[in-house]
Protein backbone atom coordinates (compact mmCIF):
# COMPACT_ATOMS: atom_id res chain seq x y z
CA UNK A 1 0.00 0.00 0.00
CA UNK A 2 2.71 2.46 1.05
CA UNK A 3 4.72 1.49 -1.99
CA UNK A 4 1.79 2.23 -4.27
CA UNK A 5 1.27 5.62 -2.65
CA UNK A 6 4.96 6.45 -2.83
CA UNK A 7 5.00 5.39 -6.47
CA UNK A 8 2.09 7.66 -7.22
CA UNK A 9 3.83 10.51 -5.43
CA UNK A 10 6.81 10.12 -7.69
CA UNK A 11 4.65 10.30 -10.79
CA UNK A 12 4.42 14.06 -10.47
CA UNK A 13 2.43 15.73 -13.19
CA UNK A 14 1.70 19.35 -13.84
CA UNK A 15 -1.40 20.29 -11.92
CA UNK A 16 -3.62 22.93 -13.47
CA UNK A 17 -6.91 24.55 -12.55
CA UNK A 18 -8.19 26.13 -9.37
CA UNK A 19 -8.92 24.99 -5.87
CA UNK A 20 -12.17 26.50 -4.65
CA UNK A 21 -11.35 26.32 -0.96
CA UNK A 22 -8.43 25.28 1.22
CA UNK A 23 -7.14 21.99 -0.20
CA UNK A 24 -9.37 19.14 1.01
CA UNK A 25 -7.69 16.71 3.39
CA UNK A 26 -10.62 14.95 5.05
CA UNK A 27 -14.07 13.64 4.29
CA UNK A 28 -15.87 16.52 5.96
CA UNK A 29 -17.57 17.87 2.89
CA UNK A 30 -18.57 21.33 4.08
CA UNK A 31 -16.14 23.50 2.21
CA UNK A 32 -15.55 26.99 3.50
CA UNK A 33 -14.16 29.49 1.01
CA UNK A 34 -10.53 30.46 1.51
CA UNK A 35 -9.60 33.53 3.53
CA UNK A 36 -6.90 34.29 0.97
CA UNK A 37 -9.16 34.39 -2.06
CA UNK A 38 -10.88 37.11 -4.00
CA UNK A 39 -10.98 40.67 -2.89
CA UNK A 40 -11.75 43.52 -5.24
CA UNK A 41 -10.46 46.70 -3.66
CA UNK A 42 -7.39 48.64 -2.73
CA UNK A 43 -6.05 49.33 0.73
CA UNK A 44 -5.84 53.03 1.55
CA UNK A 45 -2.94 54.18 3.73
CA UNK B 1 5.00 56.41 11.74
CA UNK B 2 8.02 54.16 12.15
CA UNK B 3 10.40 54.99 14.97
CA UNK B 4 13.87 55.74 13.64
CA UNK B 5 15.51 53.35 16.13
CA UNK B 6 13.41 50.41 14.93
CA UNK B 7 14.18 51.35 11.35
CA UNK B 8 17.94 51.41 11.98
CA UNK B 9 17.74 48.05 13.74
CA UNK B 10 15.77 46.56 10.84
CA UNK B 11 18.18 47.84 8.20
CA UNK B 12 21.27 46.87 10.20
CA UNK B 13 19.96 43.32 10.67
CA UNK B 14 19.04 43.12 6.99
CA UNK B 15 22.55 44.18 5.99
CA UNK B 16 23.95 41.64 8.47
CA UNK B 17 25.97 44.27 10.32
CA UNK B 18 26.76 43.90 14.03
CA UNK B 19 26.04 46.68 16.52
CA UNK B 20 29.79 47.23 16.75
CA UNK B 21 30.24 47.57 13.00
CA UNK B 22 27.54 50.19 12.69
CA UNK B 23 28.49 52.07 15.85
CA UNK B 24 32.23 52.14 15.09
CA UNK B 25 33.47 55.74 15.16
CA UNK B 26 29.96 57.20 15.50
CA UNK B 27 28.60 56.19 18.91
CA UNK B 28 29.26 53.54 21.53
CA UNK B 29 27.71 50.09 21.08
CA UNK B 30 25.58 50.52 24.19
CA UNK B 31 24.29 53.90 22.96
CA UNK B 32 23.40 52.42 19.56
CA UNK B 33 21.57 49.61 21.32
CA UNK B 34 19.57 52.21 23.26
CA UNK B 35 18.73 54.07 20.03
CA UNK B 36 17.56 50.87 18.37
CA UNK B 37 15.41 49.87 21.33
CA UNK B 38 13.89 53.33 21.58
CA UNK B 39 15.36 53.96 25.02
CA UNK B 40 16.91 57.22 23.98
CA UNK B 41 16.45 59.86 21.33
CA UNK B 42 19.60 60.49 19.32
CA UNK B 43 20.48 63.83 17.78
CA UNK B 44 19.67 64.36 14.07
CA UNK B 45 23.43 64.45 13.35
CA UNK B 46 23.96 60.98 14.80
CA UNK B 47 20.95 59.62 12.96
CA UNK B 48 22.30 61.10 9.74
CA UNK B 49 25.73 59.47 10.29
CA UNK B 50 24.19 56.07 11.05
CA UNK B 51 21.89 56.25 8.02
CA UNK B 52 24.80 57.35 5.81
CA UNK B 53 26.68 54.27 6.90
CA UNK B 54 23.65 52.13 6.05
CA UNK B 55 23.30 53.91 2.67
CA UNK B 56 19.87 55.31 3.47
CA UNK B 57 18.38 58.62 2.39
CA UNK B 58 16.85 60.25 5.50
CA UNK B 59 15.09 63.11 3.73
CA UNK B 60 12.75 60.96 1.75
CA UNK B 61 11.29 62.79 -1.17
CA UNK B 62 9.75 59.66 -2.65
CA UNK B 63 7.15 59.13 0.08
CA UNK B 64 4.21 59.82 -2.22
CA UNK B 65 5.42 57.30 -4.75
CA UNK B 66 6.13 54.71 -2.05
CA UNK B 67 2.64 55.11 -0.61
CA UNK B 68 1.02 54.68 -3.99
CA UNK B 69 3.06 51.59 -4.81
CA UNK B 70 2.42 50.05 -1.41
CA UNK B 71 -1.35 50.50 -1.64
CA UNK B 72 -1.32 48.82 -5.01
CA UNK B 73 0.84 45.96 -3.77
CA UNK B 74 -1.25 45.37 -0.63
CA UNK B 75 -4.35 45.04 -2.79
CA UNK B 76 -2.60 42.31 -4.80
CA UNK B 77 -2.07 40.01 -1.82
CA UNK B 78 -4.82 37.51 -2.67
CA UNK B 79 -4.27 34.07 -4.07
CA UNK B 80 -6.23 34.69 -7.28
CA UNK B 81 -3.71 37.29 -8.44
CA UNK B 82 -0.72 36.68 -10.65
CA UNK B 83 2.21 35.60 -8.46
CA UNK B 84 4.86 36.97 -10.82
CA UNK B 85 3.25 40.41 -10.77
CA UNK B 86 3.11 40.31 -6.97
CA UNK B 87 6.81 39.41 -6.80
CA UNK B 88 7.84 42.09 -9.33
CA UNK B 89 5.94 44.77 -7.41
CA UNK B 90 7.49 43.54 -4.16
CA UNK B 91 11.03 43.73 -5.50
CA UNK B 92 10.48 47.21 -6.86
CA UNK B 93 9.19 48.49 -3.51
CA UNK B 94 11.95 46.73 -1.59
CA UNK B 95 14.56 48.41 -3.78
CA UNK B 96 13.10 51.88 -3.08
CA UNK B 97 12.74 51.25 0.64
CA UNK B 98 16.33 50.06 0.95
CA UNK B 99 17.43 53.53 -0.14
CA UNK B 100 14.89 55.66 1.73
CA UNK B 101 13.63 56.17 5.23
CA UNK B 102 9.89 55.76 4.83
CA UNK B 103 7.18 56.02 7.44
CA UNK B 104 5.52 53.07 5.70
CA UNK B 105 8.46 50.72 6.05
CA UNK B 106 7.18 48.81 9.06
CA UNK B 107 3.78 48.24 7.50
CA UNK B 108 5.56 46.88 4.44
CA UNK B 109 7.58 44.52 6.64
CA UNK B 110 4.38 43.32 8.34
CA UNK B 111 2.67 42.76 4.97
CA UNK B 112 5.56 40.51 3.98
CA UNK B 113 4.02 37.85 6.25
CA UNK B 114 0.93 37.84 4.04
CA UNK B 115 3.10 38.03 0.92
CA UNK B 116 5.00 34.86 1.83
CA UNK B 117 1.76 33.07 2.73
CA UNK B 118 0.21 33.92 -0.65
CA UNK B 119 3.33 32.57 -2.35
CA UNK B 120 3.09 29.41 -0.23
CA UNK B 121 6.48 30.15 1.39
CA UNK B 122 5.42 29.29 4.91
CA UNK B 123 8.92 29.06 6.39
CA UNK B 124 9.73 32.54 5.15
CA UNK B 125 6.48 33.81 6.68
CA UNK B 126 7.46 32.24 9.99
CA UNK B 127 10.93 33.78 9.81
CA UNK B 128 9.41 37.18 9.17
CA UNK B 129 7.10 36.77 12.18
CA UNK B 130 10.07 35.85 14.38
CA UNK B 131 12.05 38.80 13.05
CA UNK B 132 9.25 41.26 13.75
CA UNK B 133 8.40 39.92 17.20
CA UNK B 134 11.28 41.93 18.72
CA UNK B 135 9.85 45.12 17.24
CA UNK B 136 6.16 44.49 17.80
CA UNK B 137 6.05 46.26 21.18
CA UNK B 138 6.56 49.53 19.38
CA UNK B 139 3.90 48.96 16.71
CA UNK B 140 1.14 51.56 16.44
CA UNK B 141 -2.51 50.45 16.31
CA UNK B 142 -2.66 50.14 12.51
CA UNK B 143 0.52 48.08 12.47
CA UNK B 144 -0.83 45.90 15.28
CA UNK B 145 -4.07 45.42 13.36
CA UNK B 146 -2.18 43.87 10.42
CA UNK B 147 0.40 42.17 12.65
CA UNK B 148 -2.28 40.11 14.38
CA UNK B 149 -4.35 39.62 11.24
CA UNK B 150 -1.46 38.18 9.26
CA UNK B 151 -0.29 36.05 12.15
CA UNK B 152 -3.84 34.71 12.16
CA UNK B 153 -3.46 34.06 8.43
CA UNK B 154 -0.29 32.12 9.22
CA UNK B 155 -2.18 29.82 11.60
CA UNK B 156 -5.03 29.51 9.10
CA UNK B 157 -2.53 28.35 6.48
CA UNK B 158 -1.41 25.70 8.98
CA UNK B 159 -5.02 24.69 9.76
CA UNK B 160 -4.61 25.75 13.41
CA UNK B 161 -7.92 27.56 13.62
CA UNK B 162 -7.98 28.08 17.39
CA UNK B 163 -4.74 30.05 17.36
CA UNK B 164 -5.85 31.81 14.18
CA UNK B 165 -9.02 32.92 15.95
CA UNK B 166 -7.06 34.30 18.91
CA UNK B 167 -5.02 36.42 16.51
CA UNK B 168 -8.04 37.62 14.51
CA UNK B 169 -9.83 38.68 17.68
CA UNK B 170 -6.76 40.68 18.76
CA UNK B 171 -6.68 42.27 15.32
CA UNK B 172 -10.35 43.16 15.66
CA UNK B 173 -9.68 44.68 19.08
CA UNK B 174 -6.80 46.77 17.72
CA UNK B 175 -8.97 48.08 14.90
CA UNK B 176 -10.87 50.09 17.52
CA UNK B 177 -7.75 52.04 18.46
CA UNK B 178 -6.61 53.10 14.99
CA UNK B 179 -6.43 56.89 14.83
CA UNK B 180 -8.34 57.12 11.57
CA UNK B 181 -11.26 55.07 10.38
CA UNK B 182 -10.26 51.87 8.61
CA UNK B 183 -11.46 51.40 5.06
CA UNK B 184 -14.74 49.48 5.05
CA UNK B 185 -13.23 46.83 2.81
CA UNK B 186 -10.59 46.13 5.48
CA UNK B 187 -13.22 45.86 8.20
CA UNK B 188 -15.27 43.52 6.02
CA UNK B 189 -12.26 41.35 5.18
CA UNK B 190 -11.51 40.76 8.86
CA UNK B 191 -15.18 40.01 9.65
CA UNK B 192 -15.28 37.58 6.73
CA UNK B 193 -12.04 35.95 7.89
CA UNK B 194 -13.44 35.56 11.40
CA UNK B 195 -16.66 34.09 9.97
CA UNK B 196 -14.68 31.47 8.01
CA UNK B 197 -12.61 30.65 11.09
CA UNK B 198 -15.69 30.28 13.31
CA UNK B 199 -17.15 27.96 10.70
CA UNK B 200 -13.97 25.87 10.69
CA UNK B 201 -14.22 25.67 14.48
CA UNK B 202 -17.92 24.69 14.24
CA UNK B 203 -18.94 27.84 16.15
CA UNK B 204 -22.09 28.00 14.08
CA UNK B 205 -23.91 30.94 15.63
CA UNK B 206 -20.78 33.10 15.65
CA UNK B 207 -20.11 32.15 12.03
CA UNK B 208 -23.61 33.37 11.12
CA UNK B 209 -23.14 36.59 13.07
CA UNK B 210 -19.83 37.48 11.41
CA UNK B 211 -20.85 36.35 7.93
CA UNK B 212 -23.87 38.66 8.17
CA UNK B 213 -21.72 41.56 9.36
CA UNK B 214 -19.31 41.06 6.45
CA UNK B 215 -22.18 40.57 4.01
CA UNK B 216 -23.77 43.90 4.99
CA UNK B 217 -20.57 45.74 4.08
CA UNK B 218 -19.84 43.78 0.92
CA UNK B 219 -23.38 44.46 -0.32
CA UNK B 220 -22.85 48.18 0.14
CA UNK B 221 -19.55 47.93 -1.73
CA UNK B 222 -21.09 45.82 -4.52
CA UNK B 223 -18.41 43.20 -3.90
CA UNK B 224 -20.54 40.32 -5.15
CA UNK B 225 -17.86 37.66 -5.07
CA UNK B 226 -17.28 38.17 -1.39
CA UNK B 227 -21.08 38.29 -0.92
CA UNK B 228 -21.24 34.85 -2.53
CA UNK B 229 -18.54 33.57 -0.19
CA UNK B 230 -20.48 34.91 2.81
CA UNK B 231 -23.61 33.15 1.51
CA UNK B 232 -21.60 29.91 1.46
CA UNK B 233 -20.62 30.37 5.11
CA UNK B 234 -24.28 31.04 5.93
CA UNK B 235 -25.35 27.99 3.92
CA UNK B 236 -22.93 25.75 5.80
CA UNK B 237 -23.98 27.20 9.16
CA UNK B 238 -27.74 26.88 8.58
CA UNK B 239 -27.27 23.31 7.33
CA UNK B 240 -25.44 22.46 10.54
CA UNK B 241 -28.36 23.65 12.64
CA UNK B 242 -30.72 21.89 10.23
CA UNK B 243 -32.38 25.05 8.93
CA UNK B 244 -32.28 23.58 5.45
CA UNK B 245 -34.53 26.10 3.69
CA UNK B 246 -32.36 28.98 4.81
CA UNK B 247 -29.23 27.06 3.87
CA UNK B 248 -30.56 26.34 0.36
CA UNK B 249 -31.65 29.95 -0.07
CA UNK B 250 -28.13 31.14 0.77
CA UNK B 251 -26.50 28.61 -1.53
CA UNK B 252 -28.83 29.58 -4.37
CA UNK B 253 -27.90 33.24 -3.87
CA UNK B 254 -24.22 32.26 -3.95
CA UNK B 255 -24.78 30.26 -7.16
CA UNK B 256 -26.65 33.17 -8.72
CA UNK B 257 -23.84 35.63 -7.86
CA UNK B 258 -21.19 33.19 -9.03
CA UNK B 259 -22.94 32.83 -12.38
CA UNK B 260 -23.51 36.58 -12.73
CA UNK B 261 -19.79 37.12 -12.24
CA UNK B 262 -18.89 34.12 -14.34
CA UNK B 263 -16.80 32.81 -11.46
CA UNK B 264 -16.40 29.07 -11.73
CA UNK B 265 -14.52 28.82 -8.48
CA UNK B 266 -17.52 30.06 -6.55
CA UNK B 267 -20.04 28.11 -8.58
CA UNK B 268 -18.25 24.84 -7.90
CA UNK B 269 -17.63 25.60 -4.23
CA UNK B 270 -21.37 26.14 -3.91
CA UNK B 271 -22.22 23.00 -5.88
CA UNK B 272 -19.98 21.01 -3.55
CA UNK B 273 -21.72 22.44 -0.49
CA UNK B 274 -25.19 21.98 -1.97
CA UNK B 275 -24.31 18.38 -2.84
CA UNK B 276 -23.29 17.76 0.74
CA UNK B 277 -26.46 19.41 2.07
CA UNK B 278 -28.66 17.08 0.01
CA UNK B 279 -26.49 14.12 0.94
CA UNK B 280 -27.02 14.79 4.66
CA UNK B 281 -30.74 15.16 4.00
CA UNK B 282 -30.71 11.73 2.37
CA UNK B 283 -31.60 13.14 -1.05
CA UNK B 284 -28.99 11.28 -3.08
CA UNK B 285 -30.45 12.27 -6.47
CA UNK B 286 -30.04 16.01 -5.81
CA UNK B 287 -26.64 15.40 -4.18
CA UNK B 288 -25.46 13.52 -7.27
CA UNK B 289 -26.70 16.33 -9.51
CA UNK B 290 -24.54 18.93 -7.75
CA UNK B 291 -21.49 16.72 -7.24
CA UNK B 292 -21.53 15.80 -10.93
CA UNK B 293 -21.29 19.49 -11.87
CA UNK B 294 -18.00 19.67 -9.95
CA UNK B 295 -16.23 16.52 -11.06
CA UNK B 296 -16.37 17.12 -14.80
CA UNK B 297 -15.30 20.77 -14.62
CA UNK B 298 -11.75 20.63 -15.95
CA UNK B 299 -11.03 24.07 -14.52
CA UNK B 300 -11.23 22.56 -11.03
CA UNK B 301 -7.97 21.09 -9.77
CA UNK B 302 -7.80 17.27 -9.75
CA UNK B 303 -7.52 17.16 -5.97
CA UNK B 304 -10.79 19.08 -5.59
CA UNK B 305 -12.47 16.82 -8.11
CA UNK B 306 -11.08 13.78 -6.31
CA UNK B 307 -12.63 14.92 -3.02
CA UNK B 308 -16.00 15.30 -4.74
CA UNK B 309 -15.57 11.97 -6.53
CA UNK B 310 -15.24 10.31 -3.11
CA UNK B 311 -18.58 11.79 -2.08
CA UNK B 312 -20.22 10.86 -5.36
CA UNK B 313 -19.11 7.24 -5.15
CA UNK B 314 -20.80 6.98 -1.77
CA UNK B 315 -24.04 8.48 -3.07
CA UNK B 316 -24.23 6.12 -6.06
CA UNK B 317 -23.41 3.15 -3.85
CA UNK B 318 -26.04 4.20 -1.30
CA UNK B 319 -28.80 4.15 -3.95
CA UNK B 320 -27.40 0.84 -5.25
CA UNK B 321 -26.52 2.28 -8.65
CA UNK B 322 -23.47 0.07 -9.00
CA UNK B 323 -22.93 0.76 -12.69
CA UNK B 324 -22.40 4.48 -12.11
CA UNK B 325 -20.43 3.76 -8.94
CA UNK B 326 -17.96 1.81 -11.11
CA UNK B 327 -17.78 4.59 -13.69
CA UNK B 328 -16.97 7.18 -11.05
CA UNK B 329 -14.43 4.87 -9.41
CA UNK B 330 -12.62 4.55 -12.75
CA UNK B 331 -12.69 8.31 -13.12
CA UNK B 332 -11.32 8.67 -9.57
CA UNK B 333 -8.48 6.27 -10.37
CA UNK B 334 -7.59 8.42 -13.38
CA UNK B 335 -7.54 11.51 -11.16
CA UNK B 336 -5.24 9.79 -8.65
CA UNK B 337 -2.74 9.34 -11.48
CA UNK B 338 -2.81 13.09 -12.08
CA UNK B 339 -2.04 14.13 -8.52
CA UNK B 340 1.61 14.41 -7.67
CA UNK B 341 1.42 14.49 -3.87
CA UNK B 342 -1.33 11.91 -3.39
CA UNK B 343 0.19 11.07 0.01
CA UNK B 344 -1.35 14.28 1.36
CA UNK B 345 -4.75 13.19 0.13
CA UNK B 346 -4.58 9.49 0.92
CA UNK B 347 -8.04 9.53 2.47
CA UNK B 348 -9.59 9.83 -0.98
CA UNK B 349 -7.39 7.02 -2.20
CA UNK B 350 -8.78 4.84 0.60
CA UNK B 351 -12.39 5.69 -0.26
CA UNK B 352 -11.99 4.94 -3.95
CA UNK B 353 -10.15 1.64 -3.46
CA UNK B 354 -12.55 0.57 -0.70
CA UNK B 355 -15.50 0.68 -3.12
CA UNK B 356 -13.36 -0.57 -5.99
CA UNK B 357 -12.48 -3.79 -4.13
CA UNK B 358 -15.98 -4.13 -2.73
CA UNK B 359 -17.69 -3.97 -6.11
CA UNK B 360 -15.13 -6.30 -7.70
CA UNK B 361 -15.72 -8.83 -4.92
CA UNK B 362 -12.04 -8.70 -4.02
CA UNK B 363 -12.87 -9.57 -0.43
CA UNK B 364 -9.34 -10.04 0.89
CA UNK B 365 -8.11 -6.74 -0.50
CA UNK B 366 -11.24 -4.93 0.69
CA UNK B 367 -10.98 -6.29 4.25
CA UNK B 368 -7.23 -5.67 4.43
CA UNK B 369 -7.50 -2.08 3.19
CA UNK B 370 -10.38 -1.11 5.46
CA UNK B 371 -9.11 -2.91 8.58
CA UNK B 372 -5.40 -2.17 8.35
CA UNK B 373 -5.28 1.22 6.69
CA UNK B 374 -8.57 3.07 6.36
CA UNK B 375 -10.17 2.64 9.79
CA UNK B 376 -6.89 3.26 11.69
CA UNK B 377 -6.40 6.40 9.58
CA UNK B 378 -9.88 7.65 10.49
CA UNK B 379 -9.32 6.80 14.16
CA UNK B 380 -6.03 8.69 14.16
CA UNK B 381 -7.75 11.75 12.71
CA UNK B 382 -10.79 11.35 15.01
CA UNK B 383 -13.09 11.42 11.99
CA UNK B 384 -15.98 9.70 13.78
CA UNK B 385 -18.60 10.46 11.13
CA UNK B 386 -16.56 8.58 8.52
CA UNK B 387 -15.70 5.85 11.05
CA UNK B 388 -19.42 5.10 11.39
CA UNK B 389 -19.84 4.83 7.62
CA UNK B 390 -16.85 2.60 6.94
CA UNK B 391 -17.11 0.43 10.06
CA UNK B 392 -20.72 -0.27 9.06
CA UNK B 393 -19.68 -0.98 5.50
CA UNK B 394 -17.21 -3.59 6.75
CA UNK B 395 -19.74 -5.00 9.21
CA UNK B 396 -22.36 -5.32 6.45
CA UNK B 397 -19.83 -7.13 4.31
CA UNK B 398 -19.01 -9.63 7.06
CA UNK B 399 -22.70 -10.16 7.72
CA UNK B 400 -23.31 -10.88 4.05
CA UNK B 401 -20.64 -13.59 4.02
CA UNK B 402 -21.94 -15.00 7.31
CA UNK B 403 -18.95 -13.96 9.44
CA UNK B 404 -21.18 -12.78 12.26
CA UNK B 405 -18.49 -12.45 14.90
CA UNK B 406 -16.50 -10.02 12.72
CA UNK B 407 -19.71 -8.23 11.73
CA UNK B 408 -20.59 -7.74 15.37
CA UNK B 409 -17.10 -6.35 16.10
CA UNK B 410 -17.40 -3.65 13.46
CA UNK B 411 -21.00 -2.78 14.28
CA UNK B 412 -19.69 -2.18 17.80
CA UNK B 413 -16.94 0.06 16.40
CA UNK B 414 -19.55 2.03 14.46
CA UNK B 415 -21.57 2.36 17.62
CA UNK B 416 -18.53 3.52 19.56
CA UNK B 417 -17.81 6.19 16.92
CA UNK B 418 -21.44 7.29 17.14
CA UNK B 419 -21.11 7.68 20.91
CA UNK B 420 -18.05 9.87 20.38
CA UNK B 421 -20.08 12.18 18.17
CA UNK B 422 -22.89 12.35 20.71
CA UNK B 423 -20.34 13.19 23.42
CA UNK B 424 -18.84 15.91 21.26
Amino acid sequence: MKKILAGLSLGALLVTGFVFADAPTDLSMDREPSVFSIQQATVKL
Amino acid sequence: MIEIGSFIKLQRTKQEKTLGELADGVVSVSYLSKIENLKTQASPEIIQLLCDRLGINVNNCEEGLIKEKLEQWYSMLFEVNNKEEIITAYEEIQEILDRNLSENLMLFEIHKIRYFLILGEYEEAEKKIDELKGLSNNFDSLQQFYWFKFRGNFYTAHSDYSLAMQMYKKSEEKSGYIEFELEEIEVADLKYTIAVTHSKLRNTLEAIEYANKALDIYMKLYNFLRCAQCHNILGISYRRIKMYDKAIKNYNLALHLGKLNNNNQLIQLTNQNLGYLYSTKGNSIEAIKHYTEVIYDKAVQPVERLATVSSLIREYYTIKNYEDTRKIIDYGLELIEEISDIESYRIFYYVIYTYHYLLNNEDDKFEKLVKQDFLPYLQKHEDYASLIIYSKLLANHYEKIHKYKDASKYYKEANFAYEQIINI
